[in-house]
């Protein structure tokens, strides 16, 4: 017969007439306790073996057991601090004592119950006296308290039975709190009569073989060969490959859901002129968020290319309105300002290079179009902001578009990160009329927060590009949506020379 | 976005509806897109609101926007006004830079604390929106009492004169203080003078009121003493001065609405513009002021329809109009079209669309149902994006973390922690022998807020050996890479900033070695069926004998290497980190 090493070094060391514990086996077999357990079981299914169990109760002690037996019983205590107040002889106020006795919190109201319940003195409307005649020393108790302590420190829980204590003391503890109660299951094996047979047969151990090589496949060998068991259980070292950056992928999940909606991407400077980030949007130079204080004019010369006639019709509309009934804004108009170059605040100079044909074509109804692009703000850097982020911008060019159109589209959009229930709140932009502040209910904590900013362009901007039928647009930050899907709490976690790498590994997939 | 301070119980007062309780009046006012946003100490609410009904800047504007959302109100109002008395000479010594002037006078006040209250702060939000800080538009409000307007002879009619002053030229005792002082005092020496000192410090004359007993207003400054309102004023004179005529004399109608729910009475003024005095050109030289005329814009039927997307009776239309607070005619041909009167308070409507938006909000966008537009279009990515994309997927492959850092850097992150120095070379100059990757010349942000933010990277290698040098305290290897923007001055272009995406990579390990380096650069380039060539080079932030150009399809596009022992030990890296870069392009 054979069987694997460490089976047979089980059999040999098990015996037809005593039932032997795992632990013996394993220490006189050098294996471990598991391995030991592990090879019995097969023993036993092959019917060489018998494995048993026995039951034992264990003690082990609590925190505040331990806490106990350094410092004394809190009743012990008390009763110890009541004798050098001399309320022996006649009771004195309680208080005091207790101090003396530096009990604390919950400790008191333990000391005061258990020093009744043990007869070591009596508590009478504040006052305390103590029984000459008890004796904390003989506690029994405090003794398998400090019985326990000792053999806890030698290690692993104590078998109940071999502490020669009261049921009634273990109990109280028990119900104190100060010691823990459990089982421990100890593994006997015993020789089966098959077992003997095969041992005065004749075992051989088969070879195990530890990694399987080249060598052993070419030659054969691993026909014959054991492979050693492995525990499959036991933790392994976290593989790790790279991973694309988190707020790329949430990125990417965008760009899907819009592309399955029929937009095409648009691309763009980032540095550009104001003209293409402000004016084309109907912004009033004087516009407080076109002040130095909101954005990042850049030190390069003006920007010479923006073709005159639409120049020209910006202007017009800025200054004196657009249509037969419009009005221009009452502020001063430059073209200096809006050749000055600076870093886009928003993607929607680039929704306007498209909708003026500067981009490419000139584009007739109808189109869908969207970025996820950069944009730079001037902000305080917080949980929330930062000055560069990300902008999802769409918009779609039709003939006769209506609100509810905008409010259709939003929905569906919305409603492919699992945000539904978007409510739209009429808002002002001076690029858009009417104008909605998006609104959803975040996913997981069901909060009502703003996703996005909307609205259908003005004639004052979509007419000077040229553009004779109705754009709606909407804008939201794409931090703003990841923060909602990987619940992120800190952006800067998610992006710029900040970042934890950690953070970064250890991100949520998204898809 | 402005916020605008209200009593609930004056609110509840001015609106005839005392049943109203605090929490209705929040969603009341939540409904006409005021957000509550708290309580100030003395109780008032706080509502923020979007910056276009500046109308709704005080207690009494958001009452009249509640009354017509109740249904208490309906169409066009406009308060009677009394003829002029009192007229605002302007003198052609006024400066240019300031030249318009307008104005009212309200009798029968009863300024109660509240009011009063109300009052200036109305004055104060509609400085800080419409008066852009002043600059445009300044509101000085006088007790009229205290002005004395006529010389002492029968008949004469009262004015002040709106004129320049010397600096130094004349003395009055500033609101809140008890000293002479001359207007260039006050901007040395006074607090709110101090404040508002950069709107006039520059100009020969300063901007001055007269009336018969001298300088009583130095706008945009500060009111003199003298003329200070109190609860116990019964008559005012509001003056406004500033850089467009239009909108002071919408501020202006703000104000006086604002005091006629008051219960005041509005009183015209004379506006003269004397002979060489620069006067608004659409206007005229000879104003009566405030103007309350009523503006009027057609809108058609159909484009309601279209852009709301409801089908309407004209009855309903009007209807949504009047609730609006404004008024409208139609005549029943085949194509209705509206002729809209528009109250002078409403300083949005610039358009017809406009008017689409009120009856859209009277109606109740709530109301709208949702519709998928039936449009078809194709959808695609563009092609930068898709080659951005698969050179990500690739350098993950290559168990590179995918990285995604700020633009926005600093010189001494950019260049002197690299051991590059600025201008000596860059992307277009890598086919340039002597040209240092990643020296081009930066673009500068012309009014950097930190020292951290103050141009555009050059190069992206920087950016990876900053975010190691913040993740030393985690577990190596840590090899990343991004594929991201980079941006440097060139004339030549368009925008005169040159942006590329660069691909760049960084292996930092206890074994790493410019082997590693090439070897992932190598598997790129084969991703994308790119020759790559790496002849020798130096580069100052390179070991020197262990740095190469990229030369990509025989086009020199990057630099790979390991990097200086002195770049590590700069950045408190205990690690060798080899690294390469190079121009996206490259691999179209």
């Amino acid at each position: 017969m054979r069987l694997p090493e460490r089976q047979l070094a089980v059999l040999e060391a098990a015996s037809a007439t005593d039932e032997r514990t795992v632990a013996e086996i394993a220490a006189e077999t050098d294996l471990k306790p598991e391995t030991v357990a592990g090879a019995a079981f097969d023993l036993a299914d092959e019917g060489l073996v018998a494995v048993g169990s026995v039951t034992d109760e264990t003690l082990e002690l609590t925190d505040e057991g331990r806490t106990y037996v350094e410092a004394g019983l809190p009743e012990t205590r008390l009763y110890r601090a009541g004798l050098d107040a001399g309320a022996d002889a006649e009771p004195v106020s309680m208080g005091a004592v207790i101090g003396e006795a530096g009990l604390e919190g919950p400790e008191v109201d333990i000391a005061l119950a258990n020093f009744a319940r043990k007869g070591l003195g009596s508590v009478d409307g504040g006052d305390l006296a103590v029984d000459p005649d008890a004796d904390p020393d003989v506690d029994p108790e405090a003794t398998a308290l400090a019985a326990l302590a000792d053999a806890d420190d030698e290690g692993a829980a104590f078998d109940a039975d071999a502490l020669e204590v009261d049921e009634a003391v273990i109990e109280q503890l028990d119900s104190r709190g100060l010691v823990a109660v459990g089982e421990s299951v100890t593994r006997t094996v015993t020789l089966t009569d098959d077992g003997v047979d095969a041992l005065m047969t004749g075992v051989e151990a088969t070879e195990t073989v530890g990694a399987l090589t080249p060598e052993l496949l070419a030659s054969g060998e691993w026909r014959d060969a054991e492979f050693a068991e492995y525990n499959v259980e036991a933790e392994a070292e976290t593989a790790r490959g790279g991973r694309k950056h988190v707020l790329r992928r949430t990125a990417d999940r965008v760009k899907d859901v819009l592309v399955g909606m029929g937009f095409s991407e648009m691309e763009g400077p980032h540095a550009d002129a104001d003209f293409w980030i402000n004016d084309c949007l109907f912004m009033p130079q004087d516009h407080p968020a076109r002040t130095h204080w909101d954005r990042f004019a850049l030190d390069v010369d003006q920007m010479e290319g923006i073709p005159d006639e639409l120049m020209a019709r910006v202007e017009a509309a800025h200054r004196d309105g657009w249509g037969l009934d419009g009005d221009g804004y009452h502020s001063p108009w430059s073209a200096d300002f809006a050749r000055e170059v600076a870093l886009r605040g928003h993607t929607t100079s680039l929704s306007m290079r498209y909708l003026s044909g500067v981009a490419g074509a000139e584009l007739e109804p109808p189109q869908r179009y969207f970025s996820v692009e950069k944009v730079y703000r001037n902000d305080t850097l917080d949980p929330t902001h930062l000055l560069e982020f990300f902008q999802i911008e769409g918009w779609v060019m039709a003939e006769d578009l209506s609100v509810r159109d905008l409010m259709g589209t939003f929905e569906e959009f919305y409603r492919q990160f699992g945000i539904t229930d978007i409510r739209f709140k009429p808002h002002y932009n001076p690029y858009t009329e009417p104008s909605f502040e998006l609104f959803g209910e975040h996913p997981e904590t069901g909060e009502e927060i703003e996703i996005g900013n909307s609205g259908v362009f003005r004639e004052e901007v979509t007419g000077p590009l040229g553009v004779d039928c109705d754009v709606m647009a909407w804008g939201l930050a794409l931090e703003r949506l990841a923060m909602l899907t990987t619940g992120a709490e800190d952006i800067r976690d998610l992006h710029g020379t900040l970042a934890d790498i950690d953070f970064l590994r250890n991100a949520e997939v998204s898809y | 976005m402005p916020v605008v301070d209200v009593d609930p119980d004056e609110l509840r007062e001015l609106t005839g509806h005392e049943e109203k309780a605090d929490e209705e009046l929040k969603a009341d006012l939540f409904g006409l897109g005021l957000e509550f946003e708290g309580e100030t100490d003395d109780d008032m609410y706080q509502f923020e609101f979007a910056p276009d009904r500046l109308d709704r800047l005080s207690v009494e504007g958001v009452a009249r926007s509640l009354r017509y959302h109740y249904g208490d109100a309906r169409g066009v109002y406009v308060p009677n006004t009394n003829d002029p008395e009192w007229t605002i000479e302007v003198d052609e010594s006024v400066p240019d830079e300031r030249p318009y002037v307008t104005g009212a006078v309200v009798r029968g006040l009863d300024l109660d604390e509240a009011a009063l209250e109300s009052l200036i702060q109305l004055q104060e939000k509609l400085h800080a929106t419409m008066g852009r800080g002043r600059a445009k538009g300044a509101i000085g409000i006088h007790d009229l009492a205290m002005v004395k307007g006529a010389p002492l002879q029968e008949g004469a009619e009262p004015s002040v004169t709106y004129r320049g002053v010397d600096p130094d030229g004349e003395t009055f005792v500033p609101l809140d203080s008890n000293d002479e002082l001359t207007p260039a005092e006050v901007l040395d020496e006074h607090a709110t003078g101090e404040t508002y000192a950069d709107l006039v410090e520059d100009l020969d004359r300063y901007p001055a009121i007269y009336d018969e007993l001298g300088l009583f207003s130095f706008p945009p400054v500060i009111n003199g003493k003298r003329t200070e309102v109190t609860t116990g004023s019964r008559e005012l004179l509001i003056e406004l001065t500033g850089t467009d005529q239009w909108t002071i004399d919408r501020m202006c109608t703000i104000i006086c609405y604002a005091l006629s729910a008051r219960g005041a009475t509005i009183e015209e003024v004379e506006v003269n513009y004397a002979d060489g005095a620069t006067h608004p050109s659409e206007y005229g030289a000879e104003l009566v002021r405030p103007n309350l005329d009523v503006d009027e814009k057609a809108v058609s039927h159909d484009r309601i329809e279209t852009l709301l997307g409801v089908d309407f009776e004209p009855e309903e239309v009007v209807d949504c109009f009047e609730r609006a607070g404004l008024d409208a005619a139609y005549t029943l041909d085949e194509d209705v079209t509206y002729e809209v009167e528009i109250p002078p308070y409403r300083v949005d409507v610039l358009h017809p669309l406009d008017l689409v938006d009120d009856v859209g909000r009277a109606y109740g966008f709530d109301n709208l149902e949702p519709r998928y537009p039936d449009v078809g279009t194709v959808g695609g990515r563009h092609e930068r994006s898709r080659l951005e994309d698969a050179v990500r997927t690739s350098l993950v492959g290559l168990g590179f973390e995918d990285l995604l850092n700020f633009h926005m850097t600093s010189g001494a992150e950019n260049y002197d922690r690299m051991n590059v120095e600025p201008g000596t070379g860059g992307a277009a100059v890598a086919a340039d022998e002597d040209g240092v990757f990643g020296g081009g010349d930066p673009v500068e942000i012309t009014e950097p807020y930190s020292e951290e933010y103050t141009q555009l990277r050059t190069w992206a290698l920087p950016s990876l050996v900053m975010l190691l040098e913040r993740n030393t305290h985690n577990a190596y290897p840590q090899d990343v890479a991004e594929v991201g923007f980079v941006a440097e001055r060139d004339d030549a272009e368009e925008t005169n900033v040159a942006e590329s995406r660069r691909v760049a990579g960084a292996v930092a390990r206890r074994d790493a070695s410019y082997e590693a380096a090439k070897g992932r650069l190598q598997a790129l380039c084969d991703d994308f069926g790119a020759d790559l060539a790496t002849p020798r080079t130096e580069h100052p932030s390179f070991i020197e004998g262990r740095a190469a150009t990229v030369e990509i399809d025989g086009e020199r596009v990057g630099v790979v290497g390991e990097l200086h022992p002195a770049v590590l030990i700069e950045h408190d890296l205990e690690v060798p980190v080899a690294a390469f870069e190079f121009d996206l392009d490259a691999l179209q």
